[in-house]
Formats: C-alpha cells, structure tokens, sequence
C-alpha cells in the first residue's frame, strides 16, 4: 500500500492582473510550486467573465508543508488590508511524495 | 445626425452581439477572441498610419503629441472633480473612474475611422499618434489621484495607514513602468515605427493583411465586444442613475473638447476633429482596468467596467461619432 503524507493546499482566486505580485511572494517566501488556473464566476466584485479576455480571473493552487503557510498568509493578509480583492480558502491534502513539496523555486 | 452612420456593419455587427447576449442566445466567442483581434486591430491601424506619418509633417506630429497629453492628464481630473462633487462615489472609486476616461477605446476610434471611410471623409493620420499617446498618462494621473484620497482618508481616519508608504513609492514606479509599456502602447507604436521605415515594397505585400480584411475584422470584434457591452449593461443598477448619466456626460464633454482642440489648435479637416473628439469622448476598458486594480485596489471594479463598458463604449458606437461629426462640422471653419 502506497504511504499517504498530509499537505496543506493553498487556493486563492482573483484577478489576472495580480499573477505577478501572487508569484513574486511565493518566490520570496518560498513554494515548491504552483499551478495557475483561468476562472470565471461571481461575487463581491461583479461578474468575472473570461470571455473578452480582457478581465479574467485566475485560480491559484499551491501545496505547502504547513510549517511555511504562515509566513505567505501574513503577506495575503497585509493585501487584503490594502484592499485587494483575494479569495482564500485551505484545504486538507494528502500527497505521495512530501519530499516535493520541501525544495523551494526561486 | 446622419442615419447612415448607424447603419455601418461594424456598428450593426455591435447591435447584433448586444441582441443576442439579450435574448439569451448559447453564441460563445472563443476565449481571448477580443484580445487577439484587439492586436490586430492595432498592428494593421499602426502599419497604416506609420506609412503614412513618414510621409507627414513633424512639427504638426509634435503639436498633436502636446495637445494629446494635455486631454490626457486635464480629463481624468475633470472627471475626478465631477465625480466627487455628486458625493456618489468614494475619492478612489472616483479616481479610478477618472482615469478610465483620461485614456482612450481603440475599438471605438477604430469605428469612428470605419465611419468617416464609409461616408468618404478624408482625416489626417496624426490622431493616430494621438491614440498611442493618450493611453498612459491617464493612468499616472489616477494614481495621482488616488494617492491623494488616501492621505485625505488616512487624515480623516486619525493616521490610519491604508498602505505602507515604503510599499506604496516602489508600487508606483512598477505602476509607472506599465503604464508606459502596456500591449497597446507597445503594438501600436511599435507598428508605427515598423511601417514608417519598412521598405515600401514589403508594405505593399502586406497590403491585403492591413487594408482589405481590415474591416471585417473590426466586424468581427464588435460582434463581440457588443456581447460583452450587454453583460456589462446587466450591472446597471449597481452603478445607479448618477453614475450612469456621467457614462454619458462626461463623453459629451471630452469630446466637445477633443473636437474644438482638433478644429481650432491643431486646424484639422471635419475628419482628423472628429478622430480627436473620439479620443476625448472614450474611455478605456483594455489598458485602464488592470492597471487600477493593481493600483487602486480599493475601488470597486463593478463601477468602471461598467461605465466604460456598459455605458460609455455602446453609446460613444452609436450616438456619440455621428455626434462628434457634427460638432466637427459646426467647429471646423
């Protein structure tokens, strides 16, 4: 039987033009990855379509020991502050091979 | 007002994407679809005017270039000061507003060029620099702005900091950079230059690609741009009454504006005041809107898409250009 290894899984949705600032804090405070989804949907801040192609949302995946997930969130809550708008929820993963998700990009 | 103009097929094509979005119709443009012939648009419009600048006067080039600043950095503040005096946004939301309306809709300009060639009209080429120009200082002015309303706020709050002041300087100069080299500006002056000096034999070859399927792909982005005019329409009461008649007002003034600056300083023909009156009448919904949400995070998107989009782009399409004729008309000597 395979062994299963608890991860954390960040997700956070929002808009395009903020791939690059999400991307640079992961860089900065360390992820082993990401992967980075085109989204549409509804909330606070109307309707995101991605039709036009010229507002589009995205959806952000990153899987993390937990022991890195505070300092990331911390840095999500100071833009949160600043006012934008982020969606955040996480989740309970179980991965194969942890060792993947300890060596960090740059 | 010319009832003709309304029956260009650019502008039909517009009507049918609003229509079918209306009646709800499963039509889907693949995604990006907008976008890809946005760049288009640009590339041939830029090679076109580029040849035909090479061939222009400089002095009247550099003229255009002042006046095209001056309606770019004097609009969105304009704007800002009409918005905050109806109390009915926030300083940033207004700002961000503001600055939607200081830059400039290529597909709208592209219309009106559609326009004036249906009704044979001739116009000079040197709006089209004034395009390129007018994208980015909008967008600095909104900044500008913005910062402003949040000293006010934070004063007004007992020092309440909205955003750390040593984040805020280096996020101006990364909003500074893009303003300059976001893909508009970037296609289009870049086409410019490439036309201006390509060799004249290479232009001709690619005469088919600039000139003859020019309009059907105007057609084709209308279509769908009309479709996403509608959805955005379906946020009108969200924006409310005030908001929307400044959709509506505030390109009545830029563009009366924009036509007495075409007419009377830089002596264009109907045609090239026109084209100038487009650029002081639209607001933009492709380079703005990103760059204000990076820069102005407070503001609520909800009500400049909405604007730009719902309101401003549709009417300045169909009222507005055969509008901005006749005012050409009556200013032109």
């Amino acid at each position: 039987m395979v062994s299963l290894y608890s991860e954390k899984m960040l997700n956070i949705i929002c808009n395009d033009s903020l791939e690059e600032k999400i991307v640079c804090m992961f860089k900065k405070y360390g992820v082993s990855g990401y992967t980075i989804l085109t989204a549409r949907g509804e909330g606070s801040s109307g309707h995101i379509s991605d039709m036009s192609g010229f507002d589009a949302n995205i959806m952000v995946k990153v899987i993390l020991p937990e022991s890195r997930m505070q300092v990331i969130l911390e840095s999500i809550e100071r833009k949160i502050k600043k006012g934008y708008h982020l969606t955040i929820y996480i989740t309970n993963v179980e991965v194969i091979s942890p060792e993947k998700f300890e060596k960090t990009i740059s | 007002m010319n009832l003709s103009s309304l029956l260009l097929p650019a502008v039909l094509f517009f009507a049918l994407g609003v229509i079918a979005r209306l009646i709800k119709s499963d039509l889907k443009f693949p995604p990006d679809l907008a976008k890809v012939l946005s760049i288009y648009l640009l590339m041939a419009i830029g090679l076109h005017g580029g040849y035909e600048l090479a061939k222009a006067d400089m002095a009247i080039a550099f003229q255009s270039i002042i006046w095209a600043l001056i309606l770019g950095f004097t609009l969105p503040i304009v704007g800002y000061l009409a918005l905050v005096a109806t109390r009915k946004v926030s300083p940033l939301d207004a700002a961000a507003i503001s600055a939607h309306y200081g830059s400039v809709s290529a597909g709208t300009f592209l219309t009106a060029i559609a326009y004036l060639d249906n009704l044979s009209i001739q116009y000079e080429t040197y709006p089209l620099i004034m395009l390129a120009v007018m994208e980015s200082p909008a967008i600095v002015v909104g900044l500008l702005l913005a910062a402003k309303a949040r000293h006010t706020l934070a004063a007004r709050e007992g020092g309440g900091n909205l955003a750390g002041k040593s984040g805020e300087k280096s996020d101006l100069k990364d909003m500074l950079r893009d303003a300059f080299t976001n893909g508009s500006v970037v296609v289009l002056i870049g086409s410019m230059i490439i036309g201006a000096i390509a060799a004249p034999s290479g232009m001709e070859s690619l005469k088919p690609f600039i000139d003859e399927i020019f309009m059907g792909v105007l057609c084709l982005f209308l279509f769908d741009m009309g479709m996403v005019a509608a959805r955005r329409i379906g946020d009108f009461k969200q924006v409310g009454i005030v908001l929307a008649a400044f959709g509506v007002v505030m390109p009545l003034v830029g563009g009366a504006v924009g036509v007495y600056i075409g007419a009377s300083m830089l002596d264009f023909s109907v045609g090239g005041s026109m084209l100038v009156g487009v650029l002081g009448a639209s607001a933009s919904y492709i380079a703005v809107p990103p760059a204000m949400r990076l820069a102005i995070p407070e503001a609520n998107p909800s009500f400049y898409l909405t604007l730009s989009l719902g309101i401003t782009f549709p009417f300045n399409v169909i009222i507005g250009i055969p509008l901005y004729h006749s005012m050409a008309k009556a200013m032109v000597p």
